[in-house]
């Protein structure tokens, strides 16, 4: 790699000024090797950024540096002072701390049990609730990361649970703190007031190290990026002399495109039209709130919104894979809310779930099975009622072909593909339906940027040939790059709609924290 | 009314009391696995075993209170055999809570055979029964009343008492805390470092512990015998309270007391000459009746869905035939 050389020259500066070394590791999971002689310097007292696609071997590293794993070859220089990381607590008492990208907070405990939970505070043997509220009161104010001591976790929001994480990673010392994709969960403003707390923390001489594949992300906060690609590093720059383009080339190894589409507009007739639907989650309480709205043919209409405000059980409903409590949703006239979920297919829906493993794919049948499920008794999947297995091979070599799912055959196991081939063999299915509707929820979570160029290439052509899409994502970037209108939800109601050509972030990240469109404007306008 | 004063008075309490005493022991015990995440449906085995083991114990070296050390140890063997297969090996814990309940039934019997060549059970004035404790003062204090706190064998009074203690237990003490993390959230526990074995091992043997002393009541207690299958589903029983308590002490207690006085106020229906197979099915059925009650509030939405789909599906099959004269709007 021609673009180590920054990194090389830097090996004869002073160790110690690098909170973190890692030099030549190297990990191999059997043939496969996730990190390949990575090289790894992180300055005291700067923001580091790791940015790689999925399967660049990043999380494999950071766990290597926190002691989750050991690596093959290589050493690990903590503070100018070469170490061997054992385990966590090796890591811990080097000052090192680690926030998940999955918390693991304990909901049924307060704040102060779970920031305290495994160095509990004592007393005669027992443990000491109002020392650990004190304590935890303490440091939420030195760090200003605001959290009420007493409050349980069951009851508290995903910003304030990451909040608790970096106050338990703070709790035990540490004064370099690695981040496993911390904005993946926040709305653009949690993720503003988390790069502030980050910020203050380099201003008191801490070290943070920032995983994350969310460039303009990685662009704003940090001042070093390390990029890695298929397990070996890339490059190592300060940020301020990278632009997003070369980020992505580093990345990636080509130039890709993350423009908006270029599109003409269209004024079709309505296929999808919604009126004042409501629904229920699984507590019983309003999730879905008087949702009305509508999706023409040859138009993609997106919804934006932070995990958990009711887009999850908008999708469900218009699958017919939950009740609706009250409304309407016409699909070419017919009642969706009347329909099973099978009714609702023949109707015209193609559905790509949320969560493939769950409701997109069959893990443990082949690649060909799971194409076929769902139309067992069309032509030319069967005949006279019997399958005709030459014609399923037939068909999901081609799907293959044209989806470009990287498998070795149609008969492979489909839970052995990476998520975004697995995604393209949900995305086949569905698209090759010809259904007038499509109502595709998450399209690329968890998919690598190569693939998610592929997959909205699908989308925009299925655009072109006039179906009326739905897409449901977390990622704004991706609404933007695709929709010609965007809904936003918050707390189960649409909060308002902007056009996509017209769209900007700051005004959609208001809506997504539940401030309404008009007062939204005015405040940006403030 | 004379009837009614027959039926309740201080007797029945305490004989609550006193029934409620062996299940409420073997229940906390299953509290400790409860909350740390394993459902074990292995009590019964080892209360069985722990009660066989006391009376043998008590036979052997004439003590009472070596004969409980033996019923727990046996019932610990039990536990630990539990968490090697459950803990270690991943073995489900249904299969291996029943295998383990098959082999304390058929072990006791075998081994009454082997050793006193009887059937049926064991009963001699060799076994030598626990002591009941008198509390001093209690007749000065309470006078008719006084039966309700004095003159239970020990395991009462250590039943009763383990309840506030396993409350401050999962409150204030770092083991507690532990098995209720590694139960609620494993994946904390190991981030953390805690030892998710380790806290199920000793949570598992806590449960043999407790549950070896709810055995050795059984047959060191009022009664001073062993017989086949002495437990007889009083296992089960904590074991279907430990699903509606979620574990929690204080929930668990009042799951033991109301089937406790359930037990007491059958035995007291048979002296009206009620006929006793009914009787004895007494406290099984408020069992069931308790267990229904509170899982009521689940209920009506499996109903109500149930209900809503079969409405679906029945107006997908009929909107074809709108005008047919099946259904006349």
């Amino acid at each position: 790699m021609s673009d180590t050389s920054p990194a090389k020259t830097q090996e004869t500066t002073s160790s110690a000024e690098n909170a973190v070394e890692l030099i030549d590791v190297t990990k191999r999971f059997g043939a496969f090797v996730a990190n390949e002689a990575v090289n790894l310097r992180v300055k005291r007292g700067e923001i580091h950024a790791i940015i790689g696609e999925n399967g660049a071997g990043k999380t494999t590293l950071m766990n290597i540096l926190f002691g989750l794993l050991q690596p093959d070859e290589g050493r690990i220089v903590l503070n100018g002072k070469e170490t061997v990381v054992t385990d966590p607590a090796t890591a811990i008492d080097a000052g090192l701390g680690m926030v998940h990208q999955h918390f693991k907070l304990v909901p049924s405990l307060s704040v102060a049990d779970n920031v305290f939970l495994g160095m509990e505070i004592r007393r005669n043997g027992l443990i000491d609730h109002a020392a650990q509220v004190e304590k935890t009161r303490e440091l939420s104010e030195r760090f200003g990361l605001k959290v009420e001591p007493q409050e349980r976790v069951s009851l508290l929001s995903v910003g304030i649970e990451q909040r608790i994480e970096i106050l338990k990673v703070l709790a035990r010392g540490a004064r370099t703190i690695i981040l496993d994709e911390p904005t993946a969960v926040l709305t653009p403003q949690e993720s503003r007031e988390l790069f502030q707390t980050l910020r203050g923390f380099v201003a008191d001489g801490m070290t943070v190290i920032f995983i994350s594949h969310h460039l303009e992300e990685v662009m704003e906060v940090s001042d070093t990026v390390t990029v890695l690609r298929h397990g070996k590093h890339v490059a190592t720059r300060p940020t301020a002399e990278l632009s997003k383009d070369d980020l992505v080339r580093m990345m990636v190894g080509r130039d890709v495109s993350f423009d908006r589409r270029q599109r003409t507009k269209t004024s079709r007739e309505v296929v999808l039209d919604v009126n004042n639907l409501w629904a229920r989650d699984e507590r019983r309480l309003p999730a879905l709130r008087d949702a009305s709205f509508t999706v023409r043919a040859g138009e993609i209409v997106g919804i934006a919104g932070v995990a958990g405000n009711g887009q999850t059980e908008l999708a469900e409903v218009l699958a017919g894979l939950r009740p609706a409590s009250h409304g309407s949703a016409m699909l070419k006239g017919r009642d969706l809310t009347a329909l099973t979920p099978a009714a609702i297919r023949q109707a015209g829906l193609a559905h790509v779930p949320g969560d493939r493993m769950v409701r997109g794919v069959d893990g443990s049948a082949s690649i060909s099975s799971n194409l076929l499920m769902g139309r067992q008794f069309k032509a030319p999947w069967s005949r006279n009622g019997v399958l005709d297995w030459k014609g399923v091979a037939k068909q999901a070599v081609e799907m293959i072909k044209r989806f470009d799912i990287r498998a070795r055959g149609p008969e492979d196991t489909v839970k052995r593909l990476s998520g975004g081939n697995i995604q393209k063999v949900v995305l086949a299915r569905e698209f090759t339906n010809d259904a007038d509707f499509l109502l595709i929820d998450q399209p690329t979570r968890g998919v690598d940027i190569g693939a998610q160029e592929s997959i909205h290439d699908e989308i925009m052509r299925q655009r072109a040939a006039g179906r009326a899409v739905l897409v449901i994502s977390v990622q704004l970037d991706e609404l933007l790059t695709l929709a010609d209108r965007i809904l936003v939800m918050f707390n189960g109601r649409i909060m308002g709609e902007v056009e996509g050509d017209s769209a900007d972030s700051e005004r959609i990240g208001m809506m997504m924290a539940g401030l309404n469109a008009n007062s939204a404007a005015s405040e940006v306008a403030a | 009314m004379e009837v009614l004063d027959k039926l309740l008075n201080v007797a029945l309490l305490v004989a609550t009391l006193r029934t409620t005493a062996p299940i409420l022991l073997v229940a906390l015990g299953g509290s400790f696995t409860t909350k740390a995440g394993i459902f074990n449906i292995g009590l019964e085995g080892q209360m069985l075993v722990g009660a066989f083991f006391a009376v043998l114990g008590s036979i052997w070296s004439g003590s009472a209170l070596i004969g409980v050390a033996c019923g727990i140890a046996a019932a610990l063997v039990f536990a630990l055999a539990f968490a090697v297969l459950v803990v270690s090996f991943r073995a489900n814990e249904v299969v291996v809570g029943l295998a383990l309940n098959i082999l304390a039934g058929g072990m006791t019997i075998s081994l009454m055979k082997a050793i006193f060549g009887t059937r049926g059970s064991i009963v001699g004035q060799k076994i030598v029964g626990l002591p009941k404790v008198q509390i001093p003062g209690a007749r000065d204090l309470l006078g008719s009343w006084a039966p309700l706190i004095s003159g239970y064998t020990p395991m009462v009074y250590v039943a009763f008492i383990a309840v506030p203690l396993l409350v401050l237990f999962y409150k204030r003490t770092r083991l507690g805390l532990y098995i209720r993390v590694v139960g609620e959230k494993p994946e904390a526990a190991e981030a953390l470092g805690i030892s998710i074995t380790r806290v199920r091992y000793t949570a598992s043997l806590l449960c043999g512990l407790l549950a070896g002393l709810a055995g050795a009541h059984l047959s060191l207690g009022y009664i001073t015998m062993f017989t086949e299958n002495m437990s007889s589903g009083r296992g089960f029983m904590a074991v279907a309270i430990l699903i509606f308590s979620a574990g929690d002490p204080l929930k668990v207690l009042a799951g033991c007391l109301l089937f406790g006085f359930a037990d007491a106020f059958s035995l007291r229906l048979q002296t009206f000459g009620f006929p006793s197979y009914l009787i004895l099915a007494v406290p099984y059925l408020v069992a069931l009746v308790a267990l229904f009650a509170l899982s009521y509030r689940s209920r009506p939405r499996i109903i109500r869905e149930t209900l809503e789909s079969m409405k679906k599906m029945l107006s997908v099959e009929t909107k074809p035939a709108e005008t047919g004269s099946n259904h006349p709007r």
